[in-house]
């Protein structure tokens, strides 16, 4: 690995992480406004996140860490939702908070 | 107020003189870097960097024993087991930081022979405090241990929130007795030194801040108790299934086997996920209280700590962990500059959260806000992010100079000390530690001076909707 393909490839997972960020704190808010416009927002962030995984398979990264990647590009799709899910589930109506 | 919360307001005290004389240390050790020869043969780089690692695992131990203190006897509805044992330990505790600290300064060094390790200094990263003194904090753990347990099986009640906290005081406990043997291979050394530091931090710290903030968000947001124990097992489950297997990002370059390679990268791929989680929890809570709650100061912390936590530990420990990277990045000032942030955002700024809640009970304040707090929370915010950044633009600029391009020589290794992105890296590194001291003094105004006024009804009309139940 070359000094600029190392430093490339560390901004790129910095980037993957802080966008897939972006996606959950975007969802979040999309929620609590009822936005579509924020709704859409998240997405982008997450698009950007799969085209920042796509960056990184052309890293001079060993296949398996690529592969690694792209499975946890996929496993951050449904945290937001998800979590976000259950926190509704858990705060019933009589067990909102005071 | 119970005696036991009255010994968490001791310890809070404690923790935060030693985060100002963290500050003090890391100010002068990062000068060092800045004016050649600074406090050279008076108080080197060496111990002043040694004091700045120090009392930050220090204060931030008291900041979770005084958390614990104040949130027993609320979780068991009655005083703490063998709380006078506490408070003459917490004397002891303050005496021992002090001593030790007067031997680091004054002292600094010894000859190499078993009466340096147990008086002068143990020489193990994190854990320099000499023998006798790491003998009193397994005491003052034994002893925080049995007030726990004791105080559960006193009351003959466990809550879950509670009974997960008892399970973690146990590797809390055992993990610290790694420090004490002095091994002379390196790598058998470095091997179990990480069970300490790793274990510490990205496993039973995470716990014992989990726990501590689900009773913080009790208080401070009336949430209800299935809820927060809810989401603590999930957290617990996640945090520990990648946390502890990422103990191998430590192991790539110590002598290991080279499996941890591949160890090490997969479980610390897997550590933002739950990180992620968390802010997702953060921002639901901030939505369902449309950010109005009785103590702004610790409603913020909070938040501070869940964000800090995922781009200080997730972003920043990302770029660089798995080992075709980390080959370039370790031991530089890129990995300082995560470790700065992560500790803030996963630790600090929790600790931060639970003293405001402690001051506004024990001051019997009904709304903790005004300016003061703001500042500090600007002030230390800003400070953290500018050196971090500067360090690591200083980090960036070693692994790419140094290591990639000069082949980790001593003397690429000196030429990268005199990049220019390395030594501006550096200089502004101390500008913003000077932002960040100027951030604790405002903080320790306002923890001071915070809630003794009173407020009257109708400024308080527009933000009790949230208040604590």
């Amino acid at each position: 690995m070359t000094a600029a393909q190392m430093l490339g490839t560390s901004l790129l997972l910095a980037l993957f992480v802080l966008l897939a960020g972006c996606y959950g704190v975007l969802y979040c808010l999309g929620r609590l406004r009822a936005s579509r416009g924020i709704g859409r927002a998240a997405l982008t962030a997450y698009a950007l996140q799969g085209v920042t995984a796509g960056l990184l398979t052309f890293s001079p990264l060993e296949f398996w860490w690529k592969a690694l990647l792209l499975a946890s590009f996929v496993a951050y799709l449904p945290i937001p939702p998800l979590t976000w899910r259950l926190l509704e589930s858990l705060h019933e109506p009589g067990e909102q908070h005071s | 107020m119970y005696r036991s919360q009255q010994l968490a307001l001791k310890y809070f005290t404690a923790a935060m003189i030693l985060f100002g004389l963290m500050i003090v240390a890391g100010l002068l050790a990062s000068t060092s870097y800045v004016l050649d020869g600074f406090l050279l043969n008076k108080l080197d780089f060496s111990v002043t960097k040694m004091l700045h690692i120090d009392t930050m695992i220090i204060w931030l131990l008291m900041g979770f024993i005084g958390s614990v203190y104040w949130f027993v006897p609320i979780e068991f509805e009655r005083e703490t087991v063998g709380i006078r044992l506490a408070e003459v330990l917490f004397w002891i505790f303050c005496a021992a930081v002090a001593v030790v600290a007067a031997v680091f300064i004054f002292v600094q060094y010894g000859r190499s022979t078993e009466m340096s390790l147990w008086f002068i200094n143990q020489g193990r990263k994190y854990v320099e405090a000499p023998r006798w003194a790491a003998i009193g904090i397994t005491l003052v753990v034994v002893v925080f241990i049995y007030n726990v347990v004791g105080t559960a099986i006193k009351a003959r009640r466990i809550t879950g929130i509670m009974g997960v906290l008892m399970v973690d005081l146990i590797p809390l406990f055992g993990l610290y007795l790694i420090a004490f043997p002095s091994m002379t291979n390196m790598s058998e050394d470095q091997y179990w030194w990480w069970w300490l530091v790793h274990l510490w931090v990205e496993a039973t710290w995470e716990i014992l801040i989990g726990c501590i903030m689900a009773l913080a968000l009790m208080q401070l947001l009336g949430a209800s108790r299935r809820v927060v124990e809810t989401w603590l097992y999930i957290e617990v489950g996640l945090v520990l299934g990648t946390g502890i297997l990422g103990l191998g990002h430590h192991y790539f370059w110590i002598g290991t086997p080279s499996y941890w390679l591949g160890i090490g990268g997969f479980f610390s791929a897997l550590e933002p996920l739950p990180l992620l989680g968390m802010v997702v929890h953060a921002i639901y809570d901030a939505g369902a209280h449309r950010m109005k709650t009785t103590n702004r100061p610790a409603f913020f912390w909070v938040l501070a700590e869940a964000f800090g936590n995922f781009i200080g530990g997730g972003v920043f420990g990302f770029m660089m962990t798995l080992p075709q990277i980390n080959l370039f990045t370790h031991g530089t000032q890129w990995t300082v500059s995560h470790g700065h942030f992560a500790f803030w955002g996963a630790y600090a700024c929790g600790v931060l959260a639970v003293i405001y809640l402690a001051l506004q009970k024990s001051r019997s304040a009904q709304q903790l806000d005004g300016a003061a707090w703001k500042w500090s929370f600007a002030l230390l915010n800003i400070g953290i992010l500018g050196m971090v950044g500067a360090l690591l633009v200083s980090g960036i600029a070693q692994a790419f100079y140094e290591r990639a391009m000069g082949g980790s020589t001593l003397q690429a290794y000196m030429q990268g000390q005199t990049n220019v992105w390395f030594v501006q890296g550096i200089v502004m590194r101390l500008v913003f530690g000077l932002v960040f001291a100027a951030g604790y003094v405002v903080l320790m105004y306002d923890l001071l001076t915070t809630g003794k006024k009173r407020v009257t009804a109708e400024v308080l009309q527009p933000r009790v909707a949230g208040g604590p139940a």
